[in-house]
């Protein structure tokens, strides 16, 4: 049993999410402000945050802050600042992920699933495994070309054969911006053929099935009218 | 009376008559003076009149010229027939004959003998002269020569009053064989037998009009006393009544200018002199040589002469009535611009402004001086003044030019747009500084109103960001107590619904929210732009592919045209993707189902142009300009899902980044166009 604090001034927001989160068997801890938050970090065994931005008293990066002075537990901040600058500036003070308002419930029970994977089963468990095998690896992506497996934050995804060449090509080149010709002609090992945008809806289809929210894709990028690249996370 | 002087019938009728009053008077005076010459003592038939005596006689004398001529000088006139009764013939050679006046000669006979060689020359060819000469007297009109006597029944030949008859005349030439003069020499030493022989040329000749003419006058001595002066009347009538009549139109006032009216006067009338006398000089060549044809082309030659004449005349007379004709001038118009330049230029003298003042004294005093000094011009030191003097203007001039430049330079940056301009007042002098100042006030005017209007901008979008802000929070709450309803098990089917409807117009509200932040933001420029090189094809591929399965939904087929070579530009890519993405939203939203969908991308002289078509569901009646602004969307009723910001954002988007975006509506058919610039 895990517990989630869930920080945010407006009261029903709040409710919804212990509601939805609660279904998933997690156990719910509700603040309405930045102080009330830390005085339950402080005096709780929290394995996760959800973090409003803007609250009274103590703002969210504030409240981040204090509590990354001591703790690494993931914090998810949850703000209805959509601005590119607001995401990044979040992602710097420390935040594990960013989710705009207004969300979709489902999409923020995977982000907080896939935090909770990465903090609690991952870590140190399979290092030792890496030396042996032919892994590829991105953040929580894996991608195992032995058994033709693909972890994302160590839950298996079923990709066909196609998808799963063109991921571990751009996985073991990750952080190259690769163009469809390229992609092309690396995968299928001989020249393009001219309407190519079959390889486009592989892609979409790869980012859909390994991405949380697929119009925001965290490891499979898209770099329009330049190519796809997959990020390099450590 | 009005009617008289607008009626176009009466004035053609007067143009038509009058040339032939005026040709009447002018045969009248002919006739009068013909009669004058030649009617006085009652002669009814042309051979009775001196004229024809003149010319017989003139005949004669001119053949034994010829003869004298063929004798002393070798001339050829005459060529030598077979000799008769040993005496030396010479026949009057007919091509001479036929370039010799062509009259009277056609109907007389001669025999001219050299009494000194006893050579004959004639104009008959017969085997006896001897008893022709005989018959010669019983001719009607006859006159011989001999030995000083005359022997003629021609009455004019007989009176003293013809000092020819017993002379000729010839031409002595000189050594190029050109006559230099003439002399007038007795008839000695030849005898002369002629006479007039009606029958000689038969027919209808030349000479026959002539004398039919002659005789006409002769029997109607009378008739020019009636004919002209009714014809004067009339001439003058008619020529009174055109000049009142010229001009005018009915149901106008004014006189009406035609082209020929608008020629200077002076070119007119040296058309006219020049025309006339070429055509008249003619026409009296034509009367002189008096056959048909050229009596017939006189009279022709005097019609166009009339027209010549009366085309200069009107256009006199309507220049007269319409105040023109002293304005007409050439010479006038000339003048006027030189005498209105002249005024102009002293009128700027009195002008007030102190630049005109300024600007005339300096160049007084550059005459002044400059002519003083070169009135002084022998003393060296004076030519080292002028050219100091010429170089110091020169300096002066120049440097109000620069000033000048730098002042257009900078209204220039101000049109442009630029608004960091600012002149250095202090560099400039007099109303240039003046300029300076004003020029510099418009600049910053410029630069303050766009600050004001950029930070009006910036707060408009903060507004709207915060105002956002604000609705997304209960937002949130909504959609996910609305989702929460939808996990309840609820039967009833009408909560049901209603839980649908919530749940579709709150996640339409969480759309309209960002779109309208981003609209506004791309609208008053408020994005950071981060340009890179992109490559079209690359673009299309990938954004054909993220909408292939909702094409495909809508088994709508995609029709691609692209050059076969790469295409690059310069644009942010998140941006370009988001008009893409925009416009083929659109369409997956108002497409016709199972229609085609066609993208072109045209290289275009600097510009990538993008087109993409594609046939709406729905009747679009609606201006493609309409349609760009915001919120508004094809189907007017605000159903369907959007927010009526795509457009907009689309063509904000691409204006940013320094393109062109048009949509075009033609029935069904929805077309837009890109046109981007090549790097």
């Amino acid at each position: 049993m895990y517990n989630i604090l869930v920080v945010d001034d407006d009261k029903e927001i709040v409710g919804a999410i212990e509601i939805y989160l609660k279904k998933e068997g997690y156990n719910i801890l509700k603040a309405y402000n930045g102080e009330e938050a830390l005085d339950i970090v402080n005096n709780n065994e929290i394995h996760l945050i959800i973090l409003d931005i803007m609250m009274p008293k103590k703002d969210g990066l504030e409240t981040l802050e204090e509590i990354r002075k001591s703790k690494t537990i993931p914090v998810i901040l949850l703000s209805a600042k959509s601005e590119d600058y607001d995401k990044i500036g979040g992602l710097n003070s420390g935040a594990d992920d960013y989710i705009t308002k207004p969300f979709n419930p489902l999409e923020l029970i995977a982000r907080v699933n896939s935090s909770l994977r990465r903090y609690v089963s991952f870590g140190s468990l399979k290092k030792e495994e890496e030396n042996n095998k032919k892994i590829y690896k991105t953040g929580g992506l894996e991608v195992d070309d032995d058994t033709k497996k693909v972890l994302v934050d160590g839950k298996e995804v079923k990709l066909t054969a196609t998808e799963f060449n063109i991921l571990k090509f751009l996985l073991a080149n990750k952080g190259k911006v690769y163009s469809i010709p390229e992609i092309y002609e690396n995968v299928w090992k001989e020249e393009g053929f001219g309407a190519e945008n079959i390889i486009a809806v592989h892609i979409r289809h790869i980012r859909e099935k390994i991405e949380i929210n697929p119009k925001e894709p965290r490891y499979l990028k898209v770099i329009w009218g330049v190519g796809y690249k997959i990020e390099d996370i450590k | 009376m009005e009617n008289l002087r607008t009626s176009k019938a009466l004035k053609f009728v007067s143009y038509i008559l009058l040339p032939v009053f005026v040709l009447l008077i002018g045969l009248s005076i002919f006739h009068l003076a013909f009669l004058d010459e030649y009617g006085n003592n009652g002669a009814t038939k042309f051979i009775d009149t001196e004229m024809f005596a003149n010319e017989y006689v003139y005949y004669i004398t001119d053949n034994i010229a010829n003869a004298n001529d063929q004798k002393n000088n070798g001339a050829t006139m005459f060529m030598q027939l077979e000799d008769v009764d040993g005496n030396e013939i010479y026949y009057l050679n007919r091509d001479y004959m036929y370039n010799y006046y062509n009259g009277i000669n056609e109907y007389i006979d001669f025999i001219i003998i050299d009494e000194e060689t006893n050579a004959i020359y004639t104009n008959m060819r017969i085997s006896d002269y001897n008893s022709e000469i005989e018959n010669m007297k019983n001719a009607t009109k006859y006159w011989n020569y001999n030995n000083g006597n005359i022997e003629t029944n021609i009455e004019y030949i007989n009176n003293d009053n013809i000092k020819y008859n017993s002379t000729f005349q010839y031409a002595v030439l000189d050594e190029d064989g050109e006559a230099s003069y003439v002399v007038s020499k007795e008839i000695i030493g030849y005898t002369i037998y002629s006479r007039y022989n009606p029958d000689r040329t038969g027919g209808l000749t030349n000479y026959k009009i002539v004398e039919g003419i002659y005789e006409f006058c002769l029997n109607n001595k009378s008739l020019p006393l009636y004919v002209l002066p009714i014809s004067v009347i009339f001439t003058f009538a008619i020529a009174i009544y055109l000049c009142w009549a010229i001009g005018h139109e009915k149901g106008k006032d004014e006189i009406k200018l035609g082209y020929i009216d608008k020629i200077p006067y002076e070119i007119l009338f040296l058309a006219w002199a020049v025309l006339l006398t070429i055509f008249a000089s003619v026409a009296i060549q034509c009367i002189s040589i008096a056959n048909y044809i050229t009596l017939i082309f006189a009279v022709l030659l005097y019609f166009i002469c009339y027209i010549i004449c009366a085309v200069t005349a009107v256009s006199t007379i309507k220049r007269l009535k319409a105040r023109k004709f002293i304005k007409s001038f050439l010479t006038y118009k000339v003048g006027k611009w030189c005498f209105d330049k002249l005024k102009k230029l002293f009128d700027t003298l009195d002008e007030k402004t102190t630049e005109n003042k300024r600007l005339f004294w300096y160049y007084l005093l550059f005459i002044i001086v400059s002519v003083m000094l070169a009135c002084l011009f022998y003393t060296g030191i004076a030519i080292i003044l002028l050219i100091g003097f010429w170089v110091w203007s020169y300096y002066k001039l120049k440097k109000y030019i620069i000033g000048q430049e730098k002042i257009k330079n900078a209204l220039k940056d101000i049109y442009e747009g630029k608004n960091d301009v600012k002149l250095n007042e202090e560099e400039l002098t007099g109303v240039l500084k003046e300029m300076s100042v004003y020029v510099n006030d418009i600049a910053s005017g410029f630069s303050n109103a766009i600050q004001e209007s950029l930070k009006s901008e910036r707060l408009k979008t903060e507004l709207i960001t915060n105002v956002s802000h604000d609705i997304k929070t209960p937002l949130t709450s909504i959609i996910n107590y609305v989702d929460l309803l939808k996990k309840e098990n609820i039967q009833d089917e009408k909560v049901k619904e209603y839980i649908k409807i919530l749940d579709q117009k709150s996640q339409r509200l969480k759309k309209l929210t960002e779109d309208l932040v981003e609209a506004s933001k791309v609208s008053s420029g408020n994005v950071k732009l981060n340009i890179e090189s992109i490559d079209i094809k690359e673009l299309f591929n990938q954004t054909i592919g993220e909408f292939k399965d909702r094409f495909e939904q809508k088994d709508l087929k995609i029709e691609v045209q692209m050059p076969s070579e790469d295409i690059k530009i310069k644009a942010d890519s998140r941006y370009l993707y988001r008009i893409i993405e925009n416009l083929f939203s659109n369409i997956t939203k108002y497409a016709l189902d199972s229609s085609r969908v066609y993208i072109d991308v045209v290289e275009n002289n600097k510009y990538i142009n993008i087109s993409i078509k594609n046939i709406s569901k729905d009747k679009l009646n609606i201006s493609a300009d309409e349609l760009m602004q915001r919120f508004v969307r094809g189907d007017k009723s605000r159903y369907t899902e959007g927010s009526g910001l795509g457009l907009s954002i689309a063509k904000s988007l691409t204006e940013l980044q320094g393109g062109k975006f048009d949509i075009i509506i033609d029935g069904d058919l929805f077309k837009v166009e890109i046109d981007w610039p090549e790097i």
